[in-house]
């Protein structure tokens, strides 16, 4: 991908601070020169970005903010608000789109007024750090690198990869699943499951049309076809993928950062599966089936849910979204028993009728659960009305 | 005097588990950048680290080894919870370390 913004165009302070101190007298008045006017573009964008905050809350405004490769947000320069003209910076305008489809996923999908659900503001600060290859959440803000041109590229350069961040935002909001161990896990696969989502919903792909990955824009730009993540085959993102497709290679990691928290980006790959695979069973566009299963399923949760608690939650809201034994619920069921997490709100007989449906190879199977329990039942009711009958012969017969 | 940086963490952080420490040592460097770079070590250490935000997702953290005359000084801090001092470190060695790609 293209990296519009050089590194060199903008000197950091600490070197423009530096430079003050050199011997050469026209060094030190270029560099004293160049300070002078940094500092008035900060004191004028800082009062319009404070005006902008103190403006009410609503609709999820954007700001997109530069920080010009330093790690300050205090110093940043407003780039582009919502009402603004467009940026010569692709990467302003990038975040600023990003953020818009995002935004415009959750209220049109959801009927969600932002990450909070009451309009609030989203601010994005772009070019953070020098040569800085990550994008995060702080709890208010959503905060992107240039990346190292390496391993990752430019973060605003894919819509999956802001909308990963903005959906941590709507969990912080929701259930407010804790950042480690599994439900630091949800927390993560929440963040993909919404990623995935949004850019779908923009490309207006189905099911079978999406590429299930996350960050293929930015991840490892001059190799073609990897990604940090994929949904659909976790493990298989890019070589060495730790990730896991089933709690039988749940990742055991200390819950400090050093294991990042209990290894929340590589287990999140198990809840990822589930929700790939019940897409998958039902087909069409996953923002409309088995999508709000999901975000209902969030706002019902609570911050220390675990896996199995996570799986219950989506079987009971499959059930009331679609009805209890629809196709969707089902698929629910089949997803999570692929993946290894067992259900306890099941019934062991759907559970069972379930698992002799399902075809095992990745996908939710055509035959759902509850039809071939239906036929069971079935089957035995023609079996205890053929014995009736009989009975009832045969009393006829003796009464004779 | 011996400088390590390691980054744990962040967006990619099933990917970074792999990812190798940047190492330096000031006998390498210029005396003037060996000088600045013992000066924002010593700011580093010598401001308090900041308390973690637990309410960062993504975030990075880092680790800053410091060996000297066989003195180890670890520096620990993240994205959303460093001191000036600390980040202005930060920023030095990842100036240095991109310049030695």
């Amino acid at each position: 991908m293209s990296r519009t913004r050089p590194m060199n165009c903008i000197i950091p302070p600490y070197i423009l601070e530096k430079l003050m101190e050199s011997d050469d007298r026209d060094v030190r008045q270029a560099a004293l020169a160049t300070l002078l006017t940094t500092a008035r573009l900060r004191g004028e964008r800082s009062v319009r970005a404070s005006f902008a905050a103190a403006a009410a809350p609503g609709n999820g405004r954007r700001t997109i903010f530069d920080c010009e490769q330093t790690e300050s947000f205090t110093n940043a320069l407003v780039a582009r608000s919502e009402d603004g003209p467009a940026s010569l910076d692709d990467s302003v305008n990038r975040a600023f789109d990003a953020l818009g489809l995002t935004r415009d996923f959750f209220k049109e999908v959801f009927q969600r007024n932002s990450v909070d659900g009451r309009g609030m503001r989203l601010e994005g600060f772009v070019h953070y750090g020098f040569m800085y290859d990550n994008a995060f959440w702080d709890g208010r803000r959503m905060v992107f690198g240039d990346g190292d041109g390496d391993s990752v590229g430019d973060l605003t350069g894919s819509l999956d990869v802001i909308a990963h961040e903005l959906a941590h935002g709507v969990t912080d909001f929701t259930s407010g699943f804790e950042y480690h161990n599994q439900s630091g896990a949800l927390n993560e696969s929440m963040s993909d499951v919404f990623g995935s989502l949004v850019k779908q919903w923009s490309l207006k792909q189905t099911v079978e049309e999406a590429d299930w990955l996350i960050g293929a824009d930015v991840w490892t730009p001059a190799i073609e076809g990897d990604a940090l993540r994929s949904l659909k085959a976790p493990g298989t993102a890019f070589a060495g993928d730790p990730q896991p497709d089933r709690m039988g290679k749940f990742v055991h990691a200390p819950d400090t950062f050093f294991g990042d928290w209990g290894a929340v980006h590589s287990n999140s790959g198990i809840p990822n599966k589930a929700f790939y695979l019940a897409c998958a069973g039902i087909g069409g566009f996953a923002w409309e089936t088995i999508g709000p299963v999901w975000y209902e399923s969030l706002k019902a949760s609570t911050a220390d849910d675990q896996f199995q608690d996570f799986a219950d939650t989506t079987f009971q809201k499959a059930g009331q979204l679609f009805g209890d034994g629809s196709p969707e619920q089902s698929a629910v069921l089949a997803g999570w028993q692929e993946v290894e997490v067992p259900l306890r709100s099941v019934p062991s007989g759907l559970a069972r009728a379930r698992s002799f449906a399902f075809n095992g190879h990745g996908g939710a199977g055509r035959e759902d659960g509850m039809a071939a329990l239906t036929r069971q039942i079935g089957a035995l009711s023609d079996k205890v009305t053929g014995l009736a009958k009989e009975v009832a012969q045969l009393k006829g017969a003796g009464v004779r | 005097m011996r400088v390590t940086l390691e980054s744990y963490g962040g967006l990619a952080a099933a990917a970074n588990l792999r990812r190798r420490p940047n190492v330096l040592n000031t006998d390498d460097l210029p005396e003037s950048a060996a000088a600045e770079l013992a000066r924002l070590v010593a700011a580093a250490v010598a401001m308090p680290e900041e308390e973690p935000d637990g309410r960062a997702r993504d975030a990075m953290s880092y680790v800053i080894t410091v060996d000297d005359g066989g003195r180890s000084t670890v520096l620990t801090q993240s994205d959303t919870a460093k001191s000036p001092a600390f980040a202005a470190l930060l920023a030095w060695l990842r100036v240095h370390f991109a310049q030695q790609r």
